[in-house]
């Protein structure tokens, strides 16, 4: 939402007879500017005294506005860019991994949803806003001693380094963590930090919920910028985003997911995880995808 | 005098305007599930469901009926070979879904057996499938600001694509994608100084439902728009309702008693056109473990509804 006097450095035309005109219409920024009806401002400045310069003024906003816009892509392109860019990355578990064909997806804003005890913390890497305490060194580093070769040598030098790529960080409430998604995000569009491929945010449900309730729109808004922000970090940055949501109590004793209606629109990708963390095994379904059947289910264990 | 006359004669008869207006705007018969109401240019049709329903398979399959053509190389197709846009707002659109639904139907045109997708199934006309997706533009927005700079850039953009008549549809996902962030903006504390406008959701969404109205003008087209939908009254969280074993509890999915909320404003309500209704079916078909859901037209209203599944991103038609 920048004001126009901050326009005319690098665009001499929109200049302070230019502004008064605008401001004579109530267009104080440029976000003015877009809920205005151009067509009138037009008509407005060809019965003014100097109409070319403020014709040439509207017309150059238009085209900041243009240039500051994302490109229109074809189907072709979109999938190159979708080939190219949005790989699969495994989960490390080979039942998950055919079930949802390659296993989670760049791009993608994957919700896991489970009651406290199943599986929900053991699947994934790397970037990691943790907002419960509960993410333990000790179990990473066995579930990667499990995972890489035993027999060979150099074990505990690759578990470091693995360990090593995975970057913690403590997240109490929603403030600080849409304050560090937009940290991020920047730092991924100047490419200052490291390649990151994943980034894994555990109980964003109890971030969410103590907000959302009450008359207020606040909370819902919180929630829809936070979905939105992992959305476009997801897809300009080609990161796969693992969420994780806690289930609540519904009609007739059912458990639903936590977070309601207006969450189930935001994540793509929704699994739900039911059964006891038992040697049993823990059933996996899913819940919404956008080019899988609902309601596949795969068995896998915890070890 | 002559040309005070001329301005009161008559342009053409009401004869001659119908004809023109249906030639150039002819009224089409969709695929199901649209089949029950002819839609031509111009009409603003909204779809609205729960999340989830098959809303963007739906976009996505009525998208690929207006990029097939017609015919193409002795193959009958039945599309209008027409471009497309697609406005995503809910920023979750993968292109795999609509690049494995028109594979499905080229093949499936072509009488072609398919065992599987991958393997000794992709006998596909490679070239077709490439000017058809060629045909599919598609931005996404993350906010309502950018959505508003993407509607008033559109005219041109639209004719840089083969001089403005390509264009037929118009497919916005989920236009009620930004209510909430639109709800909590922050309103200017200092009064209405100098008939400034105030950013809210109202003016928002007016100045939206006047940039698309303005866009029908210039370029008309087909605009689909989906929507989710809340059902029913609110729930207390702290409330659950506890029923005795034998007692039947009653669907609270169920169609009949519990009418869908719009919380759209009133000025979009009243430029939709065309209201359809979707609904997720449980029951009979859980043994196929394929969900199943019902269509209905609320505007106009039709008092019969049809039943499609999805298979894998496939609508069929069983009913």
């Amino acid at each position: 939402m920048a004001p126009l006097e901050d326009l005319e450095r690098d665009y001499p035309i929109i200049d302070s007879n230019f502004r008064m005109f605008c401001a004579s219409h109530g267009i104080f920024t440029d976000t003015d500017f877009l809920l205005h009806d151009l067509s009138a401002l037009e008509a407005f400045a060809r019965q003014d005294y100097a109409p070319d310069k403020l014709e040439q003024g509207i017309k150059q906003m238009i085209s900041i506005i243009e240039s500051g816009q994302r490109p229109w892509l074809n189907g072709v392109e979109l999938l190159e860019d979708s080939q190219l860019n949005k790989c699969t990355l495994s989960t490390g578990c080979e039942g998950i991994d055919i079930l949802l064909q390659g296993g989670l997806r760049e791009g993608h804003v994957t919700e896991l949803v489970g009651p406290s005890c199943s599986a929900r913390n053991s699947l994934g890497k790397v970037v990691y806003f943790d907002t419960g305490n509960s993410f333990s060194p000790k179990r990473v580093a066995q579930f990667l001693s499990l995972l890489s070769d035993p027999s060979a040598t150099q074990t505990n030098k690759a578990v470091e380094r693995d360990m090593s790529s995975i970057v913690c960080h403590s997240v109490f409430d929603i403030f600080t963590l849409l304050d560090m998604l937009r940290q991020l995000m920047n730092n991924l569009r100047s490419q200052i930090s490291f390649q990151v491929r994943m980034l894994i945010i555990d109980s964003l449900s109890s971030l969410i919920a103590p907000v959302l309730g009450g008359g207020g729109a606040h909370g819902h808004a919180l929630m829809a910028t936070a979905g939105f922000l992992l959305k476009e970090i997801a897809h300009e940055s080609n990161l796969c985003v693992v969420v994780t949501n806690h289930m609540v109590a519904g009609e007739a004793g059912m458990l639903k997911p936590a977070l309601g209606e207006s969450w189930k629109s935001i994540p793509h990708v929704r699994l739900l995880l039911s059964g006891k963390y038992s040697a049993t095994g823990t059933r996996i379904t899913i819940l919404k995808h956008p080019y899988l059947a609902s309601g596949k289910s795969a068995d896998f264990v915890v070890l | 005098m002559t040309s005070a006359f001329s301005w009161i004669a008559a342009d053409e008869t009401a004869e001659q305007a119908l004809v023109r207006i249906y030639k150039k705007r002819p009224f089409l018969i969709f695929p199901p599930p649209f089949h029950r109401l002819p839609l031509r240019a111009g009409n603003v049709v909204e779809i609205v469901g729960p999340s989830p329903s098959a809303k963007t398979l739906i976009l996505i399959q009525a998208a690929i009926n207006c990029i097939l053509p017609k015919e193409w190389k002795g193959v009958s197709y039945g599309g209008l070979e027409r471009a497309v846009l697609f406005i995503d707002l809910d920023c979750r659109f993968d292109v795999s879904s609509i690049s494995r639904a028109l594979q499905r139907r080229i093949i499936d045109a072509n009488g072609l057996r398919r065992s599987s997708l991958k393997g000794n199934g992709n006998e596909y006309d490679k070239e077709l499938f490439v000017s058809s997706m060629r045909r599919f533009l598609y931005t996404r927005c993350y906010n309502s600001f950018e959505f508003l700079a993407t509607l008033k850039t559109l005219h041109h953009r639209i004719q840089q694509e083969k001089g403005g008549s390509a264009v037929y549809m118009l497919l916005i996902d989920s236009i009620g994608a930004f209510y909430w962030m639109d709800r909590a903006l922050p309103t200017s504390s200092t009064g209405n100084n100098n008939n400034r406008k105030s950013l809210s959701l109202q003016t928002v969404v007016e100045t939206v439902v006047q940039e698309i109205q303005r866009l029908l003008v210039a370029h008309p087209m087909l605009v689909l728009a989906t929507k989710s939908a809340a059902f029913g009254d609110k729930q207390s969280i702290t409330e659950v309702i506890r029923k005795r074993p034998d007692e039947k509890m009653p669907d609270p999915r169920d169609a009949q008693n519990k009418p869908h909320r719009c919380f759209m404003p009133s000025v979009w309500q009243s430029f939709v056109s065309h209201r359809m209704l979707l609904r997720a079916l449980d029951g009979e078909s859980k043994h196929q473990n394929r969900p199943t859901f019902s269509t209905e037209w609320l505007l106009p209203p039709l008092n019969c509804s049809d039943h499609f599944t999805v298979n894998d991103g496939c609508l069929l038609i069983p009913k």
